[in-house]
């Protein structure tokens, strides 16, 4: 069997933003990074186990520009405190106001970022116990301050407020 | 989003992400992970591939029921394409012209500015 080629590994994106900042004269960005990482064993069975959805993709807002599939980045779309909304049903949110990858995804089946309609299902089908009544919207903004002071405080909040036993974050 | 997985996490709840930037969220820490080689905007499986997607999440599950300690990564095994090449393309100035590098630029300077105006205004 012959070796896989040697660019076939996950996209180096740090190493390709420091390039990409550098040659258009943006200052560096600097990652989050800490050597300590928590852990909290799941307390019960996932089937007795109610579940958060917390996703970064934002509803679609009329009037603020193209938000549809292969939409250039719009930030105009992009939101700046958590919200909140029902998992009963299956919202429109999008992804035009983040950097996905513009060339090779078109963005336009929303369940390959937000699972919302599957997780429904495994409710159904038992392997999940239940949703939690409402999924949260996680802001993207660059400031690592903000979202550790308050975004992150403000969704531990929400999630217990609906008795979050565990929670799926999918970010874009 | 690595942030508030700690975050959750360190207060009693526990967390997993579905994502595609690899380095970027090993590099912050997190406790569960569940990886998918597949181009950023499609963490939750490939498009208009139930398969895909039930695979993904079911992946995602069962790091969250099993995952021994943190820093818990697993990769799924779906390719987004047998050849590897879109990998060489994400933000590759090595790939783009002068004249796409400066639009670059403009654009990166006008979603700044759209994104401090709205901050401001507390939107």
């Amino acid at each position: 069997m012959p070796f896989a080629a040697e660019h076939d590994v996950p996209i180096p994106y740090m190493q390709r933003t420091r390039d990409y900042y550098e040659r258009l004269g943006f200052p560096p960005y600097r990652w989050a990074h800490f050597a300590a990482v928590p852990f909290t064993p799941l307390a019960r069975p996932l089937a007795h186990t109610r579940l958060a959805l917390i996703t970064t993709a934002a509803p679609f807002q009329p009037g603020v520009g193209d938000q549809g599939p292969g939409a250039r980045y719009n930030a105009a779309a992009k939101f700046y405190q958590v919200y909140s909304d029902s998992t009963e049903t299956v919202p429109d949110v999008r992804i035009s106001h983040v950097g996905y990858d513009r060339i090779h995804t078109t963005a336009e089946d929303p369940r390959t970022w937000f699972p919302l309609a599957a997780l429904q299902a495994l409710v159904k089908q038992g392997r999940l116990g239940a949703l939690t009544p409402r999924f949260h919207g996680a802001p993207t903004n660059r400031s690592h301050r903000v979202t550790i002071e308050t975004d992150a405080p403000e969704l531990l909040r929400r999630c217990r407020e609906d008795g979050a036993e565990a929670a799926l974050l999918v970010p874009t | 989003m690595s942030l508030t997985a700690r975050h959750l996490e360190a207060n009693g709840l526990p967390t997993v992400i579905m994502g595609c930037a690899k380095d970027i969220v090993e590099y912050c820490g997190v406790p569960r992970f569940l990886f998918s080689d597949f181009p950023l905007g499609n963490s939750a499986g490939r498009p208009f591939d139930p398969d895909s997607q039930a695979l993904t999440l079911e992946l995602a599950l069962r790091v969250l029921e099993t995952a021994p300690a943190a820093r818990t990564t697993v990769q799924s095994p779906l390719r987004w394409r047998d050849d590897a090449a879109w990998k060489l393309d994400f933000s590759n100035l090595d790939r783009m012209t002068p004249e796409q590098i400066a639009e670059r630029r403009r654009e990166f300077d006008e979603i700044k500015a759209i994104a401090r105006a709205k901050r401001e205004s507390g939107a």
